[in-house]
């Protein structure tokens, strides 16, 4: 009981710390443009199969360091030649471009890299377990996906709060106006957000490839799970981004890892129910049956008893 | 006199619709025809939700697939006696359980539009498209659930077993769905999503819930998705989790969006095309959802009101008298941008293609050549110039034409 | 007899007082006018009337009935009616569609969706009397979001007057026009807000001096005077406060 505790709070904090780092630029793209990049889980595809190219000729490292560079520059053309032109039209047309652009890489995957799933492997120097606990592995490389992430938590905290950068980036988002007027490029501070943002999103694809297997559809996979933890968090907040982002890793962590379901809460009650009732699909339901699921459920809960998420402020 | 105008383009709606099978006849014609009834009555229905009343959804395919299984269950229940009416009413099975869908969820997801409204959209589509794989034994696991259509009272000695038959019965539902959801439009609870649509705040100062009028114009949609579905359980006889998940979703709100979201017609125009290019463009070429991204985030950027939006756009000039003068400008453009167009996608299909030889529009090309390369990207180039060259003169035309005359400016 | 009477309302924005405790009768017919500096909690006032804002304490009664911490919508239906400073009108629809809108619930359409407009003929009329009266008549099918200023304000009044209310509130009204179409406005608020009770939020002391019987002096979130012009004209507490403040500018 405790190993599978402990393997799924582990599994759970990788998770959770992979779709930070996803979480973390579409929040920032959020406060800076106020619009949901519908895309943004595509630039982390972009990302894998960058990597998974580059892989070929340079090795994995050789992906890890350029595949996000790419993808930062591709994030920050879209910037500056499409969103930019859509933003007259207002916010849904923003939304409707993004998620028209999510459409359309998923597309252009396919076009280049054809349909199917890419072999795409972890570095042989990561390729042994980093430590063994009651007799189950812990690999080397999902505690490197860890230490990446953790580093750019930090790394983000850092440049956002201290750095001169960070700090006219979070004016920029308060007061465009202002920061503009005092001489700033604010166009240009968006677009490189905005690159940012995308540039996460590609290390996170970089570093998730190999586990969670590089497809044309693991972009839909993870899309609207990170649409829902920055919903959670609420929009604009970090803090938030960050609570929800190992909320949700954990909790399908472990409703996978746990094996309780609709019937040992009925047996626990004393009722039970013949195979043949109309409702047997209820009776029979167990937790890791409705992991997938339960991300949304919260969504919507949320939603609907505190529409501005667990930390946001913004009223709309 | 404004009536009989009004009701003549009905009828020859009616016509058209009517009229259709008999000019294309073919069993494929037959099938697109009604892929495309069933595509206009759910963009339209969309329509009512984001072009009418604001509010942006990413899970509209709910409604459609609800609908659409509950009328497969109906089906097998007429097919097993439990029920006996006729099939014909099937879509009404649909609508309303689409309409009963859109009472329990508009119950609390139109509170606000905008963002909040999209993400609570996005997660019930989630949920209920995930639920269904769980509930296998209502929604059928992967394969779906599937019935026959030719079961239950004959009507006239039809046992509709034909796709022509279900195609008339699928025109005659999609009239009169078209025509109530115009006639929505027209009324105060219709007037009302616009104004609410436009300012949520200053609707509440006229006396009006925004909460409410988004809860109806909700509802109503929700209905007329649930017909679409019930239209299309008929057509195909079985429904599946895909029906009702975010690809779906997705393909509604282009077909909505590329149409036109201000005008009625729009979502018809976006309906159209799209089950067309759908139909057709998949037979030549595989990479047709390429196209179709590569055409959306275009008229996103470009034509951000759409087909429709841009016919309309001719109003000025067409009332002025001076179309005349955009005809000539319109086709200096539009022969490079066409010819760029050609050359880009010969460009795409080329670096895609692992025959031999390419053919394309009666050439023969020869994918392997640099040669051949070298002078599709030439003409691309020229193209690409001829046009940029041409659209000073047709901006300049179109200023002219739109212009306002000397003496009403006076 | 108060048709809208405030007792000792109060407005907090977090730790910050805006409304400080106002109290005031407003007096049924009467065209009364509340003025004050830049801050004072002018507009805020109105949008704890209208329904805008939840107040933080006190009361508002309007024609007898509670009314603070309503939504907008109730207190509207009940007869009152408001324009906003910032033009606030529905853009994408036609001039006449604003109208009609606006005309709806007094007519007693409610959310009907069995009701066919071209049909309606007396509200059809209606709506283009408004329109007549606001001399918007030749923009009847224009964008709205399309019109010169001094109409958008036409509309915007046009919008608040159609329901029939018996309480009209009009937030700057002629804010930012020239002054003869300024004049003109003060003409039409005049036309239109005929036998009602009007209050209004003014910075032009001159339209105020002409238009309202009395006038309510809003400082820091509280009145520190209520009478008529000339008396308000004579107060010294006013005019240290206020109209002071107006000559030094």
């Amino acid at each position: 009981m405790l190993e599978v505790f402990i393997f799924a709070t582990l599994n759970g904090l990788v998770t959770g710390f992979l779709l930070f780092m996803l979480a973390s630029g579409l929040t920032l793209i959020f406060s800076m443009m106020g619009v949901l990049n519908f895309a943004h889980a595509s630039f982390y595809m972009l990302g894998a199969y960058f990597a998974y190219s580059l892989s070929l000729y340079f090795g994995f490292w050789g992906g890890l360091i350029f595949a996000p560079l790419i993808v930062g520059v591709l994030g920050a053309l879209v910037e500056r030649y499409g969103l930019r032109k859509v933003h007259a039209s207002g916010h849904v047309a923003e939304l409707v471009f993004t998620f028209g652009l999510a459409f359309l890489i998923e597309e252009a995957i396919q076009f280049f890299w054809g349909r199917d799933t890419k072999n795409y492997q972890t570095p042989d120097l990561l390729d042994f377990p980093l430590f063994t606990l009651f007799g189950q592995e812990f690999s080397a490389y999902r505690g490197f996906m860890m230490a990446i992430s953790i580093a750019i938590f930090i790394a983000l905290y850092y440049v956002l709060t201290k750095s001169r950068v960070g700090i006219i980036i979070q004016a920029a988002i308060t007061h465009p106006q202002t920061v503009s007027n005092l001489g700033h490029n604010v166009p240009l501070i968006f677009m490189g957000v905005f690159g940012m943002g995308t540039a996460l999103a590609g290390l996170a694809g970089v570093i998730a490839g190999p586990v969670l297997t590089t497809f044309p559809g693991m972009a839909a996979v993870l899309g609207s799970i990170v649409f829902v933890i920055v919903v959670i968090g609420g929009l604009g907040s970090l803090a938030g981004a960050f609570i929800a982002s190992l909320l949700i890793g954990l909790l399908q962590s472990y409703a996978i890892a746990s094996d309780v379901g609709m019937p040992d809460l009925l047996n626990l009650l004393g009722i039970s129910f013949d195979r043949s009732h109309p409702l047997n699909d209820l009776w029979t339901m167990n937790l890791p049956q409705i992991a997938p699921v339960l991300p949304y459920l919260l969504l919507v809960l949320v939603l609907i008893f505190r529409p501005t998420g667990l930390l946001g402020k913004r009223e709309e | 006199m404004a009536l009989l105008k009004k009701s003549s383009i009905w009828i020859a709606f009616l016509i058209a619709l009517l009229g259709l099978p008999l000019v294309f006849d073919s069993i494929l014609a037959i099938s697109i025809l009604n892929q495309m009834v069933i595509a206009i009555v759910f963009a339209l229905s969309y329509n009512m939700l984001l072009g009418q009343g604001g509010m942006l959804s990413f899970g509209h395919a709910v409604y459609f697939g609800l609908g659409g299984f509950l009328s497969v269950h109906a089906l097998i229940l007429i097919e097993f006696e439990t029920m006996v009416f006729s099939i014909l009413w099937i879509p009404l099975i649909g609508g309303l359980f689409g309409l009963l869908a859109g009472i329990f969820i508009g119950s609390f997801s139109t509170h606000k539009a905008g963002t909040v409204f999209a993400m609570i959209s996005l997660g019930i589509g989630e949920l209920i498209a995930a639920s269904s794989l769980i509930f296998s034994s209502f929604f059928g696991g992967e394969a779906g659930i599937s019935g026959d259509r030719t079961f239950g009272p004959m009507f006239f000695g039809f046992d509709f077993a034909q796709n022509i038959e279900i195609y008339y019965v699928a025109a005659v539902w999609a009239f009169i769905a078209t025509l109530f959801m115009y006639l929505f439009t027209q009324t105060p609870a219709g007037r009302m999503a616009n104004a609410v649509r436009d300012n949520p705040e200053r609707a509440e100062f006229i006396g009006y819930s925004s909460r409410k009028v988004r809860f109806i114009s909700f509802c109503a949609s929700g209905l007329f998705a649930g017909i679409a579905g019930g239209l299309f359980a008929l057509n195909y006889e079985f429904i599946t989790e895909e029906n009702l998940n975010a690809a779906t979703s997705g393909r509604v709100l282009l077909m909505a969006y590329i149409g036109g979201l201000g005008y009625f017609i729009g979502p018809i125009i976006g309906a159209v095309v799209l089950t067309l290019m759908n139909s057709l463009l998949s037979n030549y070429s595989e990479l047709w959802m390429l196209y179709l991204g590569i055409m959306f985030l275009l008229t996103v950027m470009y034509l951000p009101r759409g087909f429709a939006g841009f016919i309309m756009m001719h109003q000025i000039a067409w009332i002025r008298g001076n179309m005349k003068l955009l005809i000539k400008p319109y086709i200096i453009t539009a022969i490079p941008a066409l010819l760029f167009t050609l050359c880009a996608i010969a460009l795409i299909e080329m670096s895609h293609i692992e025959d031999e030889v390419f053919h394309y529009l009666g050439l023969e090309l020869n994918p392997a050549s640099p040669i051949t390369w070298i002078v599709i990207l030439a003409v691309a180039g020229g193209a690409f110039y001829a046009v940029k060259r041409s659209l000073v003169q047709l901006n300049d035309a179109w200023e002219t034409a739109n212009a306002i005359p000397k003496e009403e400016e006076a | 007899m108060a048709i809208l009477s405030l007792k000792d309302v109060k407005k907090n924005f977090g730790i910050t007082e805006i409304i400080r405790g106002v109290s005031l009768d407003i007096v049924e017919g009467e065209k009364h006018a509340i003025i004050g500096p830049n801050g004072a909690g002018k507009s805020t006032l109105f949008h704890l009337i209208s329904g805008r804002y939840n107040v933080t304490a006190g009361s508002i009664c309007f024609k007898g009935q509670q009314i603070e911490n309503k939504p907008p919508y109730e207190i509207a239906r009940m007869g009152l009616a408001r324009s906003f400073q910032v033009t606030n009108i529905f853009q994408r629809m036609s001039v006449f569609e604003n109208i009609r809108c606006a005309l709806f619930w007094s007519k007693g359409y409610g959310y009907s969706f069995w009701h066919l407009l071209g049909q309606q003929t007396e509200l059809n009329d209606e709506a283009m009397h408004v329109l007549d009266q606001i001399g918007l008549a030749d923009r009847a099918k224009f964008p709205s979001g399309e019109l010169a200023y001094a109409e958008l304000r036409a509309l915007e009044l046009g919008v608040a007057i159609s329901s029939g209310s018996e309480l009209i509130m009009l937030d700057e009204p002629v804010a930012g026009m020239s002054h003869s179409e300024a004049q003109k406005a003060v003409e039409l608020i005049r036309k239109i807000t005929e036998g009602k009770t009007l209050i209004m939020v003014e910075h032009d002391m001159n339209i105020i001096f002409d238009v309202a019987d009395r006038i309510s002096v809003l400082v820091y979130g509280e009145i520190i005077a209520t009478d008529e012009p000339t008396k308000i004209r004579a107060n010294s507490k006013v005019q240290e406060a206020y109209l002071g403040e107006v000559h030094s500018a």
